[in-house]
């Protein structure tokens, strides 16, 4: 297989002393020669967020997939595209997730009696082809991207976060799609890591929001070495879940991971 | 597998900007400013229990009879709590928009070196009534907790004129009394909160710890 891809989340410290769930969720999808992929984080105050997270990436991944399903009916696929989305077109798309997702934890919120701010959560998507990446951001956490005629590691966005360390916007916000960044790199990927915002701190240089080279490193270099990253995650979980980082963020933490050989 | 393990960037901590704006005038002399004064050390005690929040939480002192900026921000095990002294008259209309420009240059020391902050908050403390013009202060206040700037606290020592504090105060944060001269619960109960605030996660309403010190007014 030509991607090779993985997610983990791992329950932060200060979770496991409130005795709070993991409420980061993540997942990925291999459709032939497409990736695809979505992480969210539930917002702390948010009373259900890791229903809200888990739901979010379902309905992300469900309807991305159709998508590319809908696509190879026609025998065509998101990587046999011409040329790269236009802005308008991948504007057009993940508006469209969005909103999918927002009508999804709604019926959840109704359906448990909920309000639908108790399923608050922030929400990365990546949509990635041999030959480009579209990808969207509502909220914090980050997706680096290395091209493959490229030694660097490029952040896709800024972080989105307000004048204060502790405000970010939710997918359930009502500025929502206004605060959504979207950008589509036309050159073929070969890494790509997405990130919670708990590793933040950790993988990207905040003075002038540069992604840190060797952080990233070590995890394409094991993407590159396992031949099944989900079988041969020990690595990953024991990153994860090591004291090392544990000692620099107390938060939930999840990656997903993604290389094309 | 001989993959190493990441690196990580070296960033600076978040910052948790507090101002205690404490009122120094004559009439806080004797007990009321020594009790004042010890509270200020079981503050910085207390917070340096927390090791995040000791890196995070970053103290500024202004005193007022006259207004003066007796500490300028540091860093909670930086701070040496001062042993404060009574004089003068209650210029605290002059104090809060001391404080306010403070916070404003402090913000754009943080901007500049691309450090991230918490909502700075102001924490008054007076046993009196302003012996200034306080209604720009006011209006300040209520502009900047309008736009978020800043969280203003005014609490009131025996003595204090309540009436005014609370037209000062914002008004979704009415003034609380003090019990007595328990600075001592007053400051724990502040460095229980910056602690909450400086473990706060992104985007989390911070539920502050109740209000023990204060009495209890109908």
């Amino acid at each position: 297989m030509p991607w090779k891809a993985v997610t983990r989340s791992v329950i932060g410290t200060s979770h496991i002393q409130q005795q709070l769930p993991c409420q980061d969720y993540g997942g990925k999808q291999i459709l032939g020669d497409v990736l695809i992929g979505a992480i969210a984080d539930g917002a702390g105050s948010a009373a259900h967020a890791e229903v809200g997270a888990k739901l979010a990436v379902t309905i992300v991944l469900e309807y991305l997939a159709l998508t590319e399903v809908w696509l190879q009916k026609r025998r065509q696929s998101w990587r046999s595209l011409p040329h790269p989305p236009a802005q308008e077109l991948a504007t057009k798309l993940f508006t469209k997730i969005v909103n999918k997702v927002n009508l999804g934890l709604r019926k959840q919120a109704e359906t448990s009696g909920y309000s639908i701010d108790d399923l608050a959560c922030t929400l990365l998507v990546l949509l990635a082809t041999p030959r480009w990446v579209a990808a969207m951001q509502i909220g914090d956490g980050f997706i680096v991207v290395r091209s493959k005629r490229r030694q660097d590691y490029q952040l896709f966005f800024q972080p989105d976060k307000g004048e204060y360390a502790n405000q970010t916007t939710f997918v359930t916000s009502s500025n929502a799609l206004a605060d959504m960044q979207i950008r589509i790199l036309s050159n073929p990927p070969k890494f790509i890591c997405a990130s919670t915002d708990a590793l933040e701190r950790v993988a990207i240089r905040l003075s002038d929001w540069s992604a840190f080279p060797p952080f990233f490193k070590p995890l394409e270099e094991y993407l590159l070495e396992t031949t099944h990253p989900d079988k041969d995650d020990d690595y990953l979980i024991s990153f994860l879940e090591s004291d090392r980082l544990n000692s620099r963020t107390d938060d939930d933490k999840t990656l997903l991971l993604g290389f094309y050989e | 597998m001989p993959v190493g393990l990441p690196e990580f960037v070296e960033n600076p901590e978040n910052r948790c900007p507090v101002i205690l704006l404490l009122d120094t005038s004559t009439s806080m002399t004797g007990q009321p400013i020594q009790e004042l004064s010890r509270g200020v050390g079981v503050f910085k005690e207390d917070v340096q229990r927390d090791t995040k929040a000791s890196l995070s939480v970053e103290v500024a002192i202004v005193t007022f009879g006259p207004v003066q900026l007796l500490q300028d921000f540091v860093t909670v095990d930086q701070l040496v709590p001062p042993q404060l002294e009574a004089n003068g008259y209650t210029p605290m209309g002059e104090a809060i928009e001391y404080a306010i420009d403070l916070l404003q240059d402090r913000k754009e020391v943080y901007k500049t070196n691309g450090i991230q902050y918490y909502r700075p908050w102001i924490f008054m403390i007076t046993d009196g009534a302003p012996t200034d013009s306080w209604h720009n202060a006011a209006q300040e206040i209520r502009l900047g907790e309008a736009d978020r700037k800043f969280c203003f606290f005014a609490v009131g020592v025996e003595g204090a004129d309540m009436t005014t504090l609370s037209k000062i105060a914002p008004p979704d944060r009415p003034p609380a009394k003090l019990n007595g001269l328990d600075f001592q619960s007053l400051f724990v109960w502040l460095s229980t909160s910056m602690k909450r605030v400086s473990s706060g996660k992104v985007g989390e309403a911070i539920a502050l710890p109740p209000v023990g010190w204060a009495e209890i007014s109908s």
